[in-house]
């Protein structure tokens, strides 16, 4: 009687056992590495009601970030501004603009406008705008080139990991806090002028879990 | 009282005491019996109706990347920075009193409470029933709309029913029933509708437990109706006749607890303290907190005090009227010490008597105030102008009137006197129209024509004053939720249209200034319009005060069973029945949650043959209720104590009894006559049990060292009697070991952790001479940190999530007659934390800033933590009882507004525990980093939320680098001493001893 299974089949489990855990390791690494928030969240740019560029307003009319975020050297937001601060400008400029139409409606009616949140950390993390840009935090360390933005995405992955690279060695990213708004701020001795402001600005950014979590 | 020795008994239940089976399935295990099981599903029937508004946010679903809004304001209003909670000046009205409070805005909802600083009657702190307004704010059972004979009506309504039917001309009789108001501009409103516009209406001031009889009590002495109003701060010796003054059913408990405690802080052995004595019936906050306490039945308290009053008379003048006196207690041992030290102490003592006692009992506690030269210096007789001698009716009055068909209407501001008084919720059927103003469609409701729903006290102006004479103003936090309205826009549309709550207090406070304007901004800012309102007319004791009393000296206190019914600690008259957090606070005395029980003495029970949790009913006058009986060591035998506030039905999930018999407690109203405390009534066992809540056993420490106590006189010559090496006669293990390798602290098996010399290290220190039990930390504490409610099948489990607790103990071996003390425990933030030892996924770790922190996202529930506890501080979401509710709720949004943005809600399977409030920490440390440069904030900018709102100053917390924080100073008192100090854990909060100062002659 012939054999149905010739000899070589003998190998087939073992191959097949190699093979899943070979397989296995490669889609939890991918899973691991590429469902970070680095590679889900970075580049998130939803579509906000009211086409508003910060590449115009910024790089060609030269608008500091605080002329609309003002509350953020005082508060643990940095506001998104009330349809008055748009109507300031408003008002007088492309006053029958399409696009301005939702801001008109706003300002008439009272309702706010709802906009859609792009940077949102995870929940249980309290993140502090005030405790950061006191220190020298600039805007674009966490938010990236807004003024290259037409529509403003998430340039950072904001995940624990990213916080933490600042976190242990603030020296790599603190800027004096006269620069905290400007865009495209480097320097070449980043090292020495940080270590610098970390020790003129007492800096000491805390590693222990309820810094952040509570 | 007894001294700490090694062999003080410390106990917190009789079955301790006693070491029996019961007490050892508490203390064998970690979680109590069925707390670690899942034996049956929690419903969502069963949810609901325990969570009230007592929950929180909704957790986003898991799914990724919720799309969010953000909401700018079209017009930003002035000062309102998102991010930066606002703080605004309002006062509650409770009582018929004010407390100045200020409520903490974010984005203009209110989510917490606290003291107003410079308002006289909190000074900063405050009660429970403060702390748990919030709660009732966002209560999803208030009465949303107006309803006429229980169908959804409008207030135009309403407003064209007065027009058509109550117009000025109305020939009908109208009575209005209000609830103790201390509003001046409800005053005038009364005034008016009373007097000048309608021809037949009359006005009665209704409260289930007021402070009538205190004002007849001031009239028979002085001929006119005056409040006492202590300055313990200037007493040396209080005696209290049954005067619960420290509990939150006191009127003005805030400022009295401030006072007596004050004069008890004792920070080296040169210092004094006052003396307290309480002579009282069941085991009261006040008896705990008392160096000397006499059981006595509350049909006794009056021969009690006009013996007391004859053994005064004979030394001192104006006491005539008592020398008469002659009953079993006049040579009493208690009476000749107690008149020895009020004469050693003349106008440096205080007596006072129980708000419910008789109104002679009064006069005379009165009468000797003056006769003792305590008038004006240690108590004040004020003209109160609300107390309603002129324009009203009295409500025994009222009552005979309205059963002889005297009225067609009667006008309910406020209250619920059908459900209080038995007497009147039958007289008012004989009333044509009953219109009710109130929060819940309650018992008054249903038997009115109109309801009309009002508005909570921070969402409408109004005004008033405190109990001492502090006007101020009710300032409002948001638009009313459900549209409802306050009692004077309520009565001002009895004359013609509704005026705006706004210009009602306004047009009031015009008549106090020329410029109003100017002055407003600080009366509203401070919270304060005028300190001294009230008059302090001379008070000279009538003539007639014998004649008056006479009748009331011979009366011979009764001996047989009696029953005494009382305010309750949780629910107060009833109106917080619905309030979660208040329902699952401990009693303070009897740790009971949930329930109202039927307080009685070991030797009573022994008698009647009853044990905890067997029904009993009790019989007053043909009435018979049925209700759970409890065993209290302390209480005075043959009485039975009840409170009120139980067995509602249709309130609200929260209040509600259930059919099944499992929770809600028992309607005792029906036992009790108008103002009366106590009377004569029968107890019998019916043979069935009903399952009590209570959590006297739970977290048990086993008997271990936990509580130091001394008399003062043993301070003062031992003052290291709190000292582990005193107690124990040996010094702490591994303390020599430590001083070989020249450390002072003993030496630990653990890594010692450095702390960063930037970082402040925060530490807190409990005076147990000035905790008298109250439990407002654990409301405060509930309210700050998003805790949940749990209700009582969980209680009962011993899953209960307060993270602090306060422990009550009985002290020496009489179980009859015991001291009894308290002891607050939170988190002990241990330096060598025996819970991050065990914690496999490090979620529980230190801070640099020397906090024992709890990391939830890291947390997997394996609870090994509370295991490894000795303090037994850590909570375990069994459930996740926030997100059930708000799944299922109806109106998630509301409950949602009582939530602190600022601390994270927590999901099932997380262990979680006392923070510090590192919220608070955290906010300060912000603040001080970016004004000054570094992260330690200066000494009192962070206070915790059960020290903000203690009214006794109990708690201190701040930064121990700083040796001359608050904390720091206490901390090198010799009376400081540490919990479980032989364990070598460090804890960071650490208790100091209390201290007694007993009358030598009685002990």
């Amino acid at each position: 009687m012939t054999q149905i299974f010739p000899k070589w089949t003998n190998q087939v489990p073992r191959q097949l056992l190699i093979g899943l855990i070979v397989v296995a390791n490669v889609v939890i690494f991918g899973v691991w590495y590429f469902f970070s928030p680095e590679y889900t969240d970075v580049g998130y740019a939803p579509e906000q009601p009211v086409p508003y560029s910060h590449k115009l307003h910024v790089s060609q009319l030269g608008l500091d970030c605080q002329y609309c975020h003002t509350s953020v050297w005082d508060s643990k937001q940095a506001n998104i501004p009330a349809t008055q601060t748009c109507m300031n400008c408003h008002n007088q400029i492309k006053t029958d603009s399409d696009k301005l139409a939702p801001i008109r409606n706003s300002w008439e009616t009272g309702e706010p406008i709802e906009w859609v949140r792009v940077h949102n950390l995870a929940d249980y993390a309290y993140f502090n705008h005030a405790a950061h840009v006191n220190v020298g935090v600039g805007c674009e360390s966490c938010h990236g080139r807004i003024d290259k933005m037409e529509v403003v995405y998430q340039a950072e992955p904001l995940s624990m990991g990213w916080c933490l690279d600042c976190h242990r060695e603030p020296e790599k990213f603190v800027r004096p806090i006269e620069e905290v708004t400007t865009m495209g701020y480097s320097v070449e001795n980043q090292i020495e002028l940080g270590k610098e402001l970390v020790a003129k600005n007492n800096i000491h950014p805390p590693q222990y879990c309820q810094g952040c979590h509570y | 009282m007894s001294e700490t020795t090694p062999t003080t008994t410390y106990w917190k239940s009789l079955n301790e005491l006693a070491e029996n089976q019961e007490y050892k399935k508490y203390a064998e295990r970690e979680f109590t019996e069925n707390a670690t099981e899942l034996n049956d599903g929690v419903s969502r029937r069963g949810f609901l109706r325990v969570m009230g508004a007592s929950i929180a946010l909704a957790g986003f679903a898991a799914c990724r990347r919720p799309v969010q809004k953000i909401l700018p304001y079209s017009r930003q209003p002035e000062d309102i920075v998102p991010g930066i909670p606002l703080y605004y000046a309002t006062s509650m009205p409770l009582m018929g009193s004010l407390v100045g409070l200020v409520a903490e805005n974010h984005e203009g909802r209110p989510t917490k409470l606290e003291g107003n600083d410079m308002h006289p009657a909190s000074r900063g702190g405050t009660n429970a029933f403060h702390q748990a307004a919030i709660l009732n704010l966002y209560d999803p059972d208030r009465s949303r709309f107006p309803r006429k004979d229980g169908q959804r009506a409008s207030l135009e309504d309403f407003s064209t029913f007065l027009s058509e039917e109550l117009g000025r001309t109305t020939a009908k009789r109208i009575l209005f029933i209000s609830e103790a108001n201390s509003s001046p501009t409800l005053a005038a409103q009364k005034a008016y509708l009373t007097n000048t516009y309608f021809d037949n209406a009359e006005w009665v001031t209704y409260e289930a437990f007021g402070e009538e009889n205190a004002f007849r009590g001031t009239d028979l002495a002085f001929g006119s109706r005056l409040r006492p109003y202590y300055k313990y701060d200037q007493a040396d010796v209080v005696v209290s006749l049954n005067d619960d003054m420290l509990s939150a059913t006191h009127p003005n408990n805030v400022e009295y607890s401030n006072q007596i405690t004050g004069k008890r802080k004792v920070t080296s052995t040169k210092d004094t303290m006052s003396r307290i004595y309480a002579v009282e019936d069941s085991f009261s906050v006040t008896g705990s907190y008392a160096d000397n306490r006499l059981r006595l039945k509350a049909s006794q308290i009056p021969a009690f005090t006009f013996a007391l009053a004859q053994a005064l008379s004979e030394q001192t003048s104006g006491l005539d009227a008592f020398s008469g006196v002659n009953n079993s207690f006049v040579g009493h041992e208690w009476i000749s010490a107690l008149a020895e030290d009020l004469l050693a102490n003349r106008g440096r003592s205080a007596v006072s008597a129980g708000l419910e006692h008789a109104p002679e009992v009064h006069a005379a506690v009165a009468a000797m105030n003056v006769a003792l030269g305590n008038a004006g210096n240690t108590v004040d007789y004020l003209e109160v102008p609300h107390a309603g001698d002129s324009v009203e009716t009295t409500f025994e009055d009222a009552l005979t009137r309205l059963n002889n068909d005297e009225f067609d209407v009667a006008v309910i501001v406020g209250g619920n006197p059908v459900y209080t008084s038995p007497e009147l919720a039958q007289a008012i059927g004989k009333v044509e129209t009953v219109v009710h103003l109130s929060d819940f469609y309650n018992e008054t409701s249903k038997a009115a024509t109109w309801h009309i729903n009002r508005a909570h006290f921070l969402e409408t102006w109004g005004d008033g004053y405190s109990f001492g004479g502090t006007r101020s103003v009710i300032q409002p936090q948001i638009q009313p939720l459900h549209g409802g309205i306050s009692e004077i826009e309520f009565l001002s549309m009895f004359s013609g249209s509704m005026a705006k709550g706004y210009d009602l207090v306004r047009n009031t406070f015009a008549e106090y200034y020329n410029d109003l304007d100017a002055a407003w901004v600080n009366i509203l800012h401070d919270g304060i319009d005028r300190i001294d309102s009230f008059a302090k007319p001379n008070v000279r004791v009538t003539s007639s005060l014998g004649s008056a009393v006479a009748g009331a000296l011979n009366q011979t206190p009764g001996s047989g069973m009696e029953v005494v019914i009382r305010p309750d600690a949780s629910v107060y008259d009833g109106r917080f029945a619905n309030n979660g957090w208040l329902q699952e606070l401990p009693d303070p005395m009897t740790k009971i949650t949930w329930d109202n029980v039927a307080l009685m003495s070991p030797a009573t029970a022994a008698q009647l043959g009853v044990e905890n949790e067997d029904v009993v009913s009790v019989t007053v006058n043909e009435s018979s209720v049925t209700i759970a009986a409890w065993i209290q060591p302390g209480h005075v035998d043959d009485a039975i104590t009840l409170s009120v506030g139980y067995g509602r039905e249709g309130i609200g999930r929260v209040a509600n009894r259930y059919m099944d018999y499992t929770s809600g407690g028992s309607d005792t109203y029906p036992l009790r006559a108008h103002n009366s405390l106590f009377s004569a009534g029968s107890v019998s066992k019916t043979g069935e049990t009903y399952e009590i809540a209570c959590v006297q056993d739970h977290h048990s420490l086993e008997g271990r060292d936990l509580y130091r106590q001394a008399t003062i006189e043993k301070y003062k010559k031992t003052p290291e009697y709190a000292s582990f090496a005193y107690i124990h006669k040996y010094e702490v293990p591994g303390l020599k070991e430590a001083a070989a390798k020249g450390e002072d602290e003993p030496i630990s098996l653990f890594d010692e952790q450095v702390y960063p010399e930037y970082e402040p290290q925060w530490g807190m220190a409990i005076d147990l001479n000035s905790c008298f039990g109250c439990g407002v930390c654990i409301i405060a504490c509930q309210s700050e940190n998003n805790i949940p409610v749990i209700g009582k099948k969980e209680v009962k489990r011993g899953r209960e999530m307060h993270w602090i607790r306060n422990d009550r103990y009985f002290v020496g071996e009489d179980a009859d007659n015991p001291q009894a003390v308290h002891q607050p425990v939170p988190c002990m933030h241990c330096e060598l934390a025996p819970c991050e030892q065990v914690c496999p996924v490090a979620a529980t770790t230190h801070s640099n800033d020397g906090m024992n922190q709890m990391t939830y996202n890291r947390c997997i529930g394996t609870r090994y933590c509370a295991n490894n506890c000795p303090y037994k501080v850590r909570r375990f979401n069994f459930f996740n009882y926030p997100k059930e509710y708000l799944t299922t709720g109806d109106d998630p949004d509301i409950i949602q507004m009582a939530m602190n943005p600022e601390v994270t809600v927590r999901f099932r399977g997380v262990m979680e525990k006392c923070t510090y409030c590192a919220q608070r920490v955290n906010r300060a440390k912000i603040s001080a980093k970016i004004e000054t440069g570094s992260p330690k904030p200066a000494d009192g900018t962070v206070k915790t939320a059960c020290q903000q709102a203690c009214p006794a100053d109990c708690i201190s917390f701040g930064d121990l680098t700083d040796p001359n924080s608050e904390v720091s100073k206490i901390k090198r008192n010799e009376r400081n001493y540490q919990m479980l100090e032989e364990l070598n854990t460090r804890p960071r909060t650490s208790y100091v001893a209390k201290l007694t100062n007993p009358n030598p002659a009685l002990a």
